[in-house]
């Protein structure tokens, strides 16, 4: 009974823990087995767009001409490939996940952001989106960005995922303040990433990797191929060494860049590698030990099968 | 003994402050202006034939690391500088052999790390700008974090504050970072700064 009273607080604590986390597990769960989220053809999406007029300007999004707002929309609903999250931002595991909703639902991405910027919120997954007032006036600014300068609705998207969602790389810079595209408040970890995709997308993600240590998967050639062949595959990647920044001997060895694999085979010369990132397909040619040192996770998404919705 | 010691530290003092970024800066610039400009032109002109970028990815400048782009595919390749594969790659991508060497001898001669080119928009319309980095040997003293002084050249004239610091439009004049840093007014069509980064 002492043991009980001293340890009120704590035992109190635990079972608000308890139930908070049953509940929100008990969500996911629930979606995860009804699975209401729908998928769609790009062709349904190419007509639903079409058909749409320009939207009038948003009072919520007073930076986003809605011309070039909807030419945007279009523009990735055309030509997935294409969508740019811009130089110098950490929008690429935003960029990222785009592409997987691009890919699996381009109709629901198409209405996902039309409802956001005629409404200021929307929902998709489990989540609702109500991003802060410096978001919305932010969006449409940004500059310097390359492509992204002149794509409104893309800069709308990653900032308000990045304002929805954090993770522990987000703990010390939570609020948005100019700049922060390229700070720390963009970042995504990987256990955030993937829970992105579970929470928003109607897809399976089987993970495999941390923040700090390579996955210990075998041969991370025949791991990544395996997987490839039942499903969209997301690599987690150290760019420090695979983009270097800066001429130093010691890399730390940190993941901080997130790529759509397209291709992966061996040949004379070692490993060619094709990915997707930042707007278009980039080849590279490495060596296995090379591979596997850059290789922090691998995110194997499958469809949700229509049996399982 | 006192005397001594403030002289020591007077000493410390200049020599420190004679090897900061910030004195390099101001005057790296005008110093090496010819090649500088001249790295910039050619590669301008190299790009608008077949994009690309091209840099120095170790400290002994041994080291390239060349991406080509197409329109379905960016390729990077890894090359030590004398290697035959360099020519024969840019032979096989159809860029003009001789003037990109010539260009990658020019940037190791100035110890140039990057040189690369991107698109930004002004009221919707397209400019670009040249990126360079460049290592030079002043910047390379222990305890400094700033290694790489880098140069850019807008294709139209800029706005800078007060300070000549770059600033987003005539109007707002809030500060314009380029990829997370900020620049200082060298001319109206170029600015520099000092960053850890070369890229």
């Amino acid at each position: 009974m002492n043991f009980l009273l001293k340890n009120y607080g704590k035992l109190l604590l635990a079972l608000c823990m308890f139930f908070w986390s049953t509940d929100v597990e008990g969500a996911i769960k629930q979606l995860r087995e009804t699975d209401t989220t729908s998928t769609s053809s790009r062709e349904e999406a190419i007509k639903f767009i079409d058909g749409i007029k320009v939207p009038e300007l948003s009072v919520y999004w007073p930076n986003i001409n809605p011309v070039s707002f909807l030419q945007n929309i279009k523009e990735n609903i055309h030509e997935p490939l294409g969508m740019y999250p811009g130089i110098g931002t950490n929008f690429c595991g935003y960029g990222a996940l785009i592409y997987l909703f691009l890919h699996d639902d381009p109709l629901g991405y198409a209405k996902f952001m039309l409802a956001l910027y005629k409404d200021g919120k929307a929902s998709l997954g489990i989540s609702t989106f109500e991003p802060a007032e410096i978001i919305k006036q932010t969006a449409g600014t940004l500059k310097y960005k390359g492509l992204l300068d002149i794509r409104p609705a893309e800069q709308m998207f990653y900032l308000t995922l990045a304002d929805h969602f954090k993770g522990y790389v987000n703990i010390f810079n939570r609020h948005f303040d100019p700049g922060d595209e390229n700070t720390f408040w963009a970042s995504v970890n990987y256990a955030k990433f993937n829970r992105m995709v579970r929470h928003l997308l109607n897809y399976k993600v089987y993970a495999r990797g941390t923040d700090l240590l390579q996955p210990s998967v075998g041969n991370t050639y025949d791991y990544i191929r395996r997987k490839m062949q039942q499903g969209i595959v997301v690599l987690y990647l150290n760019n420090r060494i695979l983009h270097k920044k800066k001429q130093e001997k010691i890399k730390l060895g940190i993941p901080t860049h997130f790529v759509i694999l397209q291709d992966i085979m061996k040949t004379k010369e070692g490993i060619t590698l094709i990915y997707w990132d930042y707007g278009h397909k980039t080849l590279r040619q490495l060596k296995p030990q090379f591979l596997h040192k850059i290789v922090f996770g691998v995110s194997q998404c499958i469809k949700k099968k229509a049996i399982e919705k | 003994m006192k005397s001594k010691i403030i002289y020591k530290i007077a000493i410390l003092v200049t020599v420190l402050y004679s090897c900061s970024p910030r004195n390099i800066s101001t005057k790296y610039y005008e110093q090496n202006r010819t090649t500088l400009d001249s790295i910039q032109q050619s590669y301008t002109k190299l790009f608008k034939q077949k994009p690309f970028i091209v840099g120095f990815t170790d400290k002994a400048f041994e080291n390239i690391s060349l991406e080509i782009i197409t329109d379905s595919l960016t390729y990077i390749y890894d090359f030590k500088i004398n290697e035959k594969r360099l020519s024969d790659s840019l032979f096989k991508y159809n860029l003009n052999s001789k003037a990109v060497t010539e260009l990658i001898n020019q940037m190791h001669s100035i110890r140039c790390t990057w040189v690369n080119s991107f698109d930004y928009f002004v009221e919707g319309e397209k400019k670009s700008l040249v990126f360079l980095s460049i290592k030079p040997v002043g910047l390379s003293r222990p305890f400094s974090n700033k290694k790489y002084y880098v140069i850019t050249y807008f294709s139209q004239k800029q706005y800078y504050d007060k300070k000549g610091r770059l600033v987003n439009n005539r109007k707002q004049r809030q500060l314009q970072k380029l990829n997370g840093e900020v620049f200082k007014r060298i001319n109206d069509k170029v600015s520099y700064t000092v960053s850890s980064t070369y890229r």
